[in-house]
């Protein structure tokens, strides 16, 4: 165990970077589709409902586990787990908590090169030589390497600045807490914020650009998103996908905010800190997230227009309708360029803290110092994204997304909440969330940790396991072709959490010899 | 935009911003 242990340098410091972990594409694109698809306004209601009792309740248990954890030294759940169930089995349970986030790495960092590469091709002018629909979705195929077109020959393009990228995180993985994730946090949060008000004074101030469709207006662009269609309220589905939001909004469930806060003094306050955090999340993403991407659809495209889009997924969403949108406006290439450095500025501080949880187990558990752990860490993650760049037509990268990015999340979500409400015991663990507490937490809570929140988690995980794990396994939607790669994609990850599970039977029978030899 | 969405929109907005002030400014008093 490395003589002392880093910490933040301020309580903002940690906010921000906490904060910075959970905004990302997902706030700006996620949300304010799924909104639209599920009762607009009305959606708001199951969401608050699902931050009041999913979504906070995680929050205070993560930051208070991280903190706890890191006394005893451990920063990531296997060590974390262990310390507080003081049961064999838990370290193993655990190491979902360290494999979510790197698995979710190896793709996510993938995809925000993208966002750097469009930064520069629309700062360049290089994304307005497509100019329409057609052209602009080639262009991103063509980056992809998914197609061979006259915008790209080749991936290699899209390569170079995934390797940028990656020098980037793990620049500042290298350069630790306070030097790196702090200060990117720090400067980041605030520019992030700055841009995306930026851009949607941008689209709020668009008037009515089309004299010919007056309907196409902001007011309408906002009831577009906003106006409620209370039937919604009725299905079971909406209810689940603002519970879906919620938990990968907050980033719960993966295992960062619990690494995030190992690097905390014994009396810091989480309970403020959590909410603070996640406010800021929430900031960003139904005032920010609503007013940009969705408004600005519907003032160009109509609601009908705007409904396609939304139903097309995110990434056409945000790589071909707002490149789009942006070529018909004055200036437009600079608010796309905008519109990507938002994007990629949202990923790196989300990435980063992915790739923290394996960097601090091999450190905590092994006694690397830090920086030689994000070494041995960068050599693993640059093999593992090999496959996730090159294999990226035959769904490599959704099938990791699905276990990793939905899966584990919700059931790591699950693991963690029964075992500080049942495990730890939920009066021990009121207690440990109180210390250094800058807030009071309302004693409901208690109730609410214990028996509400797993209830619903249980009940998240019953439906939506039966609705889509269960076609997901089989591959019902996929081409045959594309099945071996899915296999490898699932080997893959065994592997690597079988790689995971060694590793940890390993640092504690070492462990256990070094006390047995004092 | 309906009264409904008006309606919607301004408490979400309201919830949020109120959330976040109520933190921040405890925050940064606490420093």
């Amino acid at each position: 165990m490395p003589d002392r242990r880093e910490h933040w340098g301020s309580k903002l410091g940690v906010i921000l970077a906490v904060a910075g972990s959970a905004v990302g594409l997902g706030n700006f694109l996620r949300f304010p589709a799924k909104a639209v698809l599920n009762g607009g306004g009305a959606f708001l209601v199951p969401y608050f409902v699902a931050f009041l009792l999913l979504g906070i309740p995680l929050v205070w248990v993560e930051w208070t586990m991280g903190r706890l954890g890191g006394q005893h030294g451990h920063g990531t759940a296997p060590g974390m787990f262990d310390a507080i169930a003081r049961r064999r089995a838990w370290k193993y349970i655990g190491t979902i908590g360290v494999l979510g986030p790197f698995i979710i790495l190896i793709y996510y960092m993938y995809i925000e090169s993208w966002t750097l590469g469009y930064t520069w091709f629309s700062f360049t002018g290089r994304l307005f030589t497509a100019g329409d629909q057609s052209s602009i979705k080639a262009f991103l195929q063509g980056y992809q390497g998914v197609a061979q077109n006259g915008f790209f020959s080749s991936v290699w393009t899209a390569y170079g600045f995934f390797l940028i990228t990656f020098v980037v995180n793990f620049f500042f993985i290298y350069r630790g807490i306070q030097g790196g994730i702090e200060k990117l946090s720090r400067w980041g949060m605030p520019a992030l914020v700055l841009i995306a008000i930026l851009l949607a004074i941008r689209v709020l101030t668009l008037g009515t650009p089309d004299p010919a469709r007056p309907d196409l207006s902001v007011g309408n662009a906002l009831g577009f998103v906003w106006n409620p269609d209370f039937n919604a309220l009725t299905q079971a589905k909406v209810w689940l996908e603002a519970a879906g939001q919620i938990f990968f909004t907050l980033s719960v469930g993966i295992g960062v905010i619990l690494t995030y806060a190992s690097y905390l003094k014994q009396n810091d306050d989480v309970a403020l800190s959590g909410l603070t955090a996640a406010s800021t999340n929430e900031f960003c993403e139904v005032i920010l997230g609503g007013s940009i991407v969705i408004p600005a659809a519907f003032i160009f495209l109509g609601g009908i227009g705007a409904m396609e889009v939304v139903s097309g997924g995110i990434f056409n969403l945000g790589f071909v309708t707002m490149p789009m949108i942006f070529e018909k406006l004055p200036l437009g290439f600079l608010f796309c360029g905008l519109w990507f450095l938002l994007l990629f500025i949202a990923g790196i501080t989300s990435s980063v803290s992915l790739i923290l949880p394996a960097v601090t187990f091999l450190a905590d558990e092994f006694g690397m110092t830090r920086k030689r752990a994000t070494l041995i860490l960068a050599a693993i993650a640059f093999a593992a994204c090999q496959p996730v760049i090159f294999f990226l037509s035959h769904g490599f990268l959704d099938e990791m997304d699905f276990w990793a990015g939905t899966f584990f999340l919700v059931l790591f979500g699950t693991i963690e909440i029964i075992l500080f409400g049942w495990v730890f015991g939920i009066d021990k663990a009121w207690r440990e969330l109180e210390v250094g507490a800058l807030i009071r937490v309302p004693g409901f809570y208690k109730y609410i940790i214990k028996y509400v929140t797993p209830i619903y988690l249980l009940t998240m995980l019953g439906v939506w396991g039966y609705q889509q794990f269960i076609p997901v396994i089989l591959m019902e939607n996929v081409a045959p072709a594309d099945r071996p790669y899915i296999w490898g994609a699932r080997g893959m990850i065994l592997a690597l959490w079988v790689m995971v599970g060694i590793l940890v039977r390993v640092s504690w029978r070492r462990r256990a010899e070094r006390e047995v030899a004092r | 935009m309906t009264a409904g969405g008006v309606v919607f929109m301004v408490l979400s907005w309201g919830l949020v911003l109120g959330l976040a002030i109520y933190s921040f400014s405890k925050v940064l008093r606490g420093k």
